[in-house]
């Protein structure tokens, strides 16, 4: 399998990457012929305090500049603050030092640039995926900053530096045993597309070296054409919804959601530790839907105090539950808030009715809503816990007031969000998610080359490099897997 | 220097007594008649033959042994050379001046390009041989090769001693035994032993010892191997039944004829020896149910599909095409076996059935009704060794300055032996000379491909070339093998004529100043239109486009663009080779560009050479699973890319092992400054320790 992986870590690295017109600035264009310029995250995972992004190769500078405004290289080996902003979109991403490392006096020995960003995963997302999408650069294999830096003959300076990357490597085996867990569905229509994409390069294959003189049946062609085109369709498709990539930008949307006066608001001013909304004791007295930006266990959300749920109340407030009805479908995650001194009253039950039970059966239009019950005013309970004749789904007790059970839901809500948005605790999903959308692309675009080439091998070629973008995802990908197709699938051979 | 007896001298011999196991038959009067020669090649097939004239041609004195030098250039099996993948290699032995491709040239009797309409990368030269002239040939190129010497013999054992401390190996070869007991001793020796190690033919239930019908194995060289401590494995092939060809009913089938004009093999040919019309055709008929019929009827009586040897998949008898892919209709080419010969070859029709069976089944065929067989078809098992034993240079790690080339390392085909001959040749005199061996890379050629796949993972079956194993297929085309190897051949390994050096260099200039001067031709396209009215050039780009870039076009080539412009491109429609590739260029020039860079990639860890010496199974100070180790201890990779292309060597595992050998550089850095005799105290203690 490694072998496979092997002679495919240069190929992604070839061409037809990006079709999209390119942004060329300056001279940056990557020399002809010198290797590809590879990037990484190279601090260690999950969250600190600054993260430092690093790349190597010819396009080193071309990737500086694009990045960062004013758009000249800084002085060699000096420390500068600089805006960061994705160079297809413009949208500002961080405010970063950036240094600048021209070979040979670098890291590797090559041209080298580091960005030390914020580390915020959102932040560190984003700058990965803007380095992605520079004509040239790609993301960096297991331990590809050491051997580059050993094959110019700086490995003194590894012995140090190179550990991070060498632990990068060792958890490059687990790393897709993490992926399908963490991404199941991702990597499993990744395997597929893999599978119907090493069948159609297999055929087209056994078409080149023996078609001429066996006889293989007709069409082989055609159905390796069609194939190709309903992968194109679905991997299209898929790059078009990356919803979770921009979660994890933007923040996830959690909507507290629940029953007039349940203590949404005093949820929202907990969580945000400030006081976003307005508390009383009066019921309604949050008509609109107030947003605030918030840290929640690590992740960046966007946290929305909605109006209670009720009907039957004047012209304004009907407004707010309107808009909140609104908000809730929109929602990644609601935070259900319930007085738990109070199931039995009908907004509750009508509450549990129309939102909890609804988003825990999956909603009609077959994206299942994440909720989480939570229970508030646990301090005003018996002893004995709410009421066990209220049918409840799962719920986690809370007291806004003295703060008990804060701890419990904040670690709720970090399994929820790193679902949402992948979690940088456990590893290189960052990367990972650099790593897809770049491989993803690249897939899509040398499939639209092969729909375009006459020439059959380079047809084959451009199939090949779509492969090679698809199994840097899934593994696999040797010519031996190729070859057993073939033999399987045709009677060729004299 | 030399003044050659040739030709007339091998007429002499072989009219008066052809089978004198010590008769020598040489090219070289001034060899003197002692038994000591730089190279001793063992074996005259297309491994050996193509490994003898290599070693010569770099200078060394060589001795070709083989058991009856009137079997040399024998073509065994298909009476054909060439194919797709296989073409490619015979252009890249070519372009290091081997023999196949120039003799083919002067051997064929159909000459056919295939794929000729699936791209020029792809495109596979071949043709029908003539068994009786290629051998013919073959022989009058052998015996006139200036430094060789031929003589008959079969070797038993090898003569063997210390090994050389600077290298690794457990022993060092320094000569031969053969079966009379007479010694030759050579300064290396190349095994090309083909199917002859404890070769065993099968028909029906027969079975006898045989390396070719008609033929005897070698069974004490293979118990030699063995005893040192060679992993031996066993394969198995086949060859279909001869037919006569008057007895065949052509006129009823498929008929196929040769290309006009014909395509030569060698870079050095501008034609081959034959006209398209005196050419012969070929015949295609297909199997039917009653082939099927016999064949499953009859399987008690066939041991050698039963056997659990291992047979290629991409060559498979007509009993296992029945067996695996049933009720279908499996093609059988008639093919030529030479001008004057009455025999047919009917490709696709491999069999080890009784010879009465055989008869009968042929007779089932369309055309084939009143068909005679001549000689009966069947299969072969024979010895080869892991090739993972033997390094790029095709030296074996065991034993220092044995190689071995062809068939013994589980390849099948004359193409792919041709190949490993040219490199063990090769390599077997750099090693007389020390000389830093000759490897060809797999971004630099599929001979690079083939015995890196060879050395890195090894083979349970036959191994064949495809061009799907060529990762940088668009690259390695048959058309540029010259300017991918015959420089560093000329350069490095002495192998290649001057003739040749200067036609590579030629050809390289022309192309490069062609192609600056297509790119230098610039006009709008909507002028392109006009000039070109042929070509789907669309209209409307703002970009002016270069007469490369319209090159490109499908329908267009140098001679329309000349028509167009003939100032300055006319010049290039003069040779009929170098227009053809200024159009390939044009066709790859894009993708080109980005394959290079993952060229340069995977050089680069080839770049990173591993020490020889390494022993994995007990290397303190760097982390490495057992499992890795064991990988890396039998395949010894002699680069980083190789152990990074062995399945299960991890990436963590490469950069450990890269870590630990910067360390140990510098260690040894350390070690060389200081004054002689501690290094010499160092070296032996290295000695001792390897003993260990």
């Amino acid at each position: 399998m490694w072998r496979g992986l092997w002679t495919l870590v240069a190929r992604a690295a070839r061409g037809p990457r990006s079709p999209r017109p390119c942004t060329r600035q300056g001279s940056g264009a990557p020399a002809p012929g010198s290797g590809a310029t590879v990037f990484a995250l190279s601090s260690g995972q999950g969250r600190c305090g600054i993260a430092v992004i690093r790349t190597s190769g010819p396009a080193s500078g071309q990737a500086l500049r694009s990045l960062t405004a004013p758009r000249d290289l800084p002085p060699a080996r000096k420390a500068c603050l600089r805006l960061l902003s994705d160079p297809r979109s413009g949208e500002p991403l961080d405010r970063a030092l950036v240094l600048w490392f021209p070979g040979p006096q670098s890291f590797t020995g090559e041209d080298c640039a580091e960005f030390h960003v914020h580390g915020g995963p959102a932040v560190v997302s984003g700058v990965l995926q803007a380095l992605g999408s520079v004509p040239g650069l790609r993301p960096a294999e297991a331990g590809e900053f050491t051997r580059r830096a050993f094959a110019h003959g700086k490995l003194s300076l590894t012995e140090v530096e190179g550990l991070a990357d060498l632990i990068h490597a060792e958890t490059e085996a687990q790393r897709r045993q993490a992926l399908r867990q963490l991404d199941g569905e991702l990597s499993h229509l990744c395997r597929g597309w893999a599978e119907t994409l090493t069948k159609a390069l297999a055929h087209v294959e056994a078409y080149i070296d023996f078609g001429e003189d066996d006889n293989l049946e007709e069409g082989v062609l055609d159905r390796a054409d069609s194939e190709v085109r309903e992968l194109e369709v679905a991997l299209g498709a898929h790059l078009r919804d990356a919803r979770r990539g921009q979660r994890l930008r933007s923040g996830a949307h959690v909507v507290v959601a629940g029953p007039p006066n349940a203590g949404k608001s005093s949820l929202v001013n907990l969580l945000s530790r400030k006081p976003v909304s307005i508390v009383s004791p009066e019921p309604g007295t949050t008509r609109d839907v107030l947003e605030t930006p918030v840290d929640l266990a690590g992740f960046p959300a966007l946290l929305s105090d909605t109006a209670g749920l009720r009907e039957g109340v004047g012209p304004v407030e009907q407004e707010g539950v309107r808009r909140a009805q609104k908000r809730l479908e929109q929602a990644d995650l609601i935070l259900a808030v319930l007085d738990a001194s109070d199931l039995a009253s009908p907004s509750s039950c009508n509450f549990l009715d129309t939102v909890v039970i609804p988003a825990g059966a999956g909603s009609p239009n077959g994206r299942s809503q994440r909720l989480l019950l939570v229970l508030n005013k646990s301090d005003l309970l018996p002893a004995g816990g709410p009421d066990p004749s209220a049918d409840l789904p799962p719920y986690l007790l809370l007291s806004c007031l003295t703060g008990e059970g804060l701890d419990g839901l904040l670690e709720a809500l970090r399994k929820e969000l790193a679902a949402l948005c992948g979690d940088p605790s456990t590893g290189p999903p960052l990367l990972t998610r650099a790593r897809h959308q770049h491989h993803l692309q690249g897939c899509l675009d040398a499939l639209g080359h092969y729909k375009q080439a006459k020439d059959l091998a380079l047809a084959a070629e451009a199939l090949r490099v779509a492969r090679g973008h698809l199994t840097r995802i899934t593994g696999g990908g040797g010519t031996e897997e190729i070859l057993d197709i073939i033999f399987q699938d045709f009677c060729v051979g004299k | 220097m030399f003044s050659f007896r040739g030709c007339g001298r091998w007429v002499a011999a072989s009219l008066t007594k052809q089978h004198h196991p010590s008769s020598r038959f040489s090219g070289d009067s001034a060899a003197p008649w002692t038994p000591h020669f730089d190279v001793v090649v063992i074996g005259g097939g297309h491994a050996g033959t193509e490994a003898a004239a290599a070693a010569a041609r770099c200078g060394s004195r060589t001795l070709l042994l083989t058991h009856r030098v009137d079997t040399i250039g024998q073509m065994s099996c298909n009476p054909s050379f060439g194919g797709i993948g296989k073409g490619h290699l015979m252009r890249e032995v070519d372009a290091l001046d081997g023999l196949c491709s120039r003799i083919c040239d002067q051997s064929g009797v159909h000459y056919k390009v295939l794929n000729r309409r699936k791209g020029p990368a792809v495109w596979g030269l071949r043709a029908q041989i003539d068994r009786k002239l290629y051998k013919q040939n073959m022989q009058k190129e052998i015996l006139n090769t200036p430094l060789l010497t031929v003589q008959e013999g079969a070797v038993e054992d090898l003569i063997l001693t210390e090994p050389e401390p600077e290298h690794t190996g457990k022993y060092r070869v320094s000569g031969v035994v053969l079966v009379d007991g007479s010694t030759v001793y050579a300064e290396s020796v190349v095994l090309t032993t083909g199917t002859f190690l404890r070769g065993m033919i099968v028909i029906g239930l027969e079975m006898h010892p045989a390396g070719r019908l008609g033929d005897q194995p070698s069974i004490g060289l293979a118990q030699t191997l063995e005893k040192l401590g060679f992993v031996v494995g066993r394969l198995k092939t086949g060859t279909p039944p001869r037919i006569a060809k008057e007895s065949i009913n052509f006129s009823i089938l498929n008929k196929q004829t040769p290309d006009n004009p014909s395509i030569p093999f060698s870079f050095i040919n501008e034609t081959v020896w034959i006209k398209p019309e005196d050419q012969l055709p070929c015949y295609l008929t297909h199997t039917n149910p009653q082939v099927d019929e016999i064949v499953l009827e009859n399987l008690h009586l066939n041991c050698h599909v039963k056997e659990t040897t291992k047979g290629p998949r991409y060559c498979p008898s007509i009993e296992s095409k029945v067996l695996r892919f049933p009720n279908r209709l499996h093609q059988v080419w008639l093919e030529p076996e030479g001008l004057d010969s009455d025999l047919i070859y009917p490709q696709g029709l491999s069999v080890t059935l009784p010879a009465e069976l055989q008869e009968k089944m042929i007779t089932c065929i369309r055309g084939l009704e009143k068909a005679k067989m001549i000689q009966p078809g069947y299969g072969v098992q024979y010895d080869y060794l892991d090739p993972r034993q033997i390094t790029p240079s095709l030296e074996t790690h065991l034993v220092q300055r044995l190689f071995f080339a062809g068939q013994i390392n589980g390849t099948t085909g004359y193409e792919e032996a041709a190949a490993q001959g040219v490199i063990a040749g090769i390599n077997a005199s750099l090693r007389v000379r020390h000389k830093p061996p000759f490897v060809i890379s797999r971004t630099e050629g599929y001979i690079g491909v083939l015995i890196d796949d060879l050395t890195t993972l090894g083979t349970n079956e036959p191994y064949r070339m495809f061009t799907s194993r060529a990762e940088f297929r668009l690259s390695l085309r048959p058309d540029n093998a010259d300017s991918r190897l015959t420089f560093r051949g000329y350069k490095e390994a002495g192998c290649v004529s001057q003739q040749r050096y200067e036609r590579a260099i030629w050809m390289k200039s022309s192309l490069e100043e062609g192609i600056s001067v297509l790119k230098s031709i610039e006009f709008p396209s909507s002028k392109w239109k006009n000039l070109i009215p042929e070509a789907s050039i669309s209209i409307g780009k703002s970009l002016p486009l270069r007469a490369l870039d319209v090159l490109k076009y499908e329908e267009v080539d140098i001679e329309l663009l000349a028509k167009a412009v003939p100032e300055p491109l006319r010049k290039y429609t003069k040779c009929r080779e170098l227009a053809e590739r200024l159009k390939i260029e044009a066709t790859y020039e894009s993708v080109l560009f980005h394959q290079q860079q993952e060229i340069k990639e995977v050089q680069r860890d080839e770049a990173l050479q591993l020490p020889k010496d390494l022993d994995y199974l007990t290397l303190r100070d760097v982390s490495l699973s057992h499992e890795v180790r064991e990988k890396l201890h039998f395949s010894r990779p002699q680069t980083i890319g190789a152990a990074s292309r062995i399945p299960g060597v991890t990436p963590a595992a490469i950069i450990n092992l890269l870590r630990f050998v910067k360390t140990t550089q510098q260690r040894q850095a350390a070690m060389d400054r200081l004054p002689k005799t501690d290094q010499h105290l160092c070296n032996t203690d290295k000695l001792e320790d390897r003993q260990l």
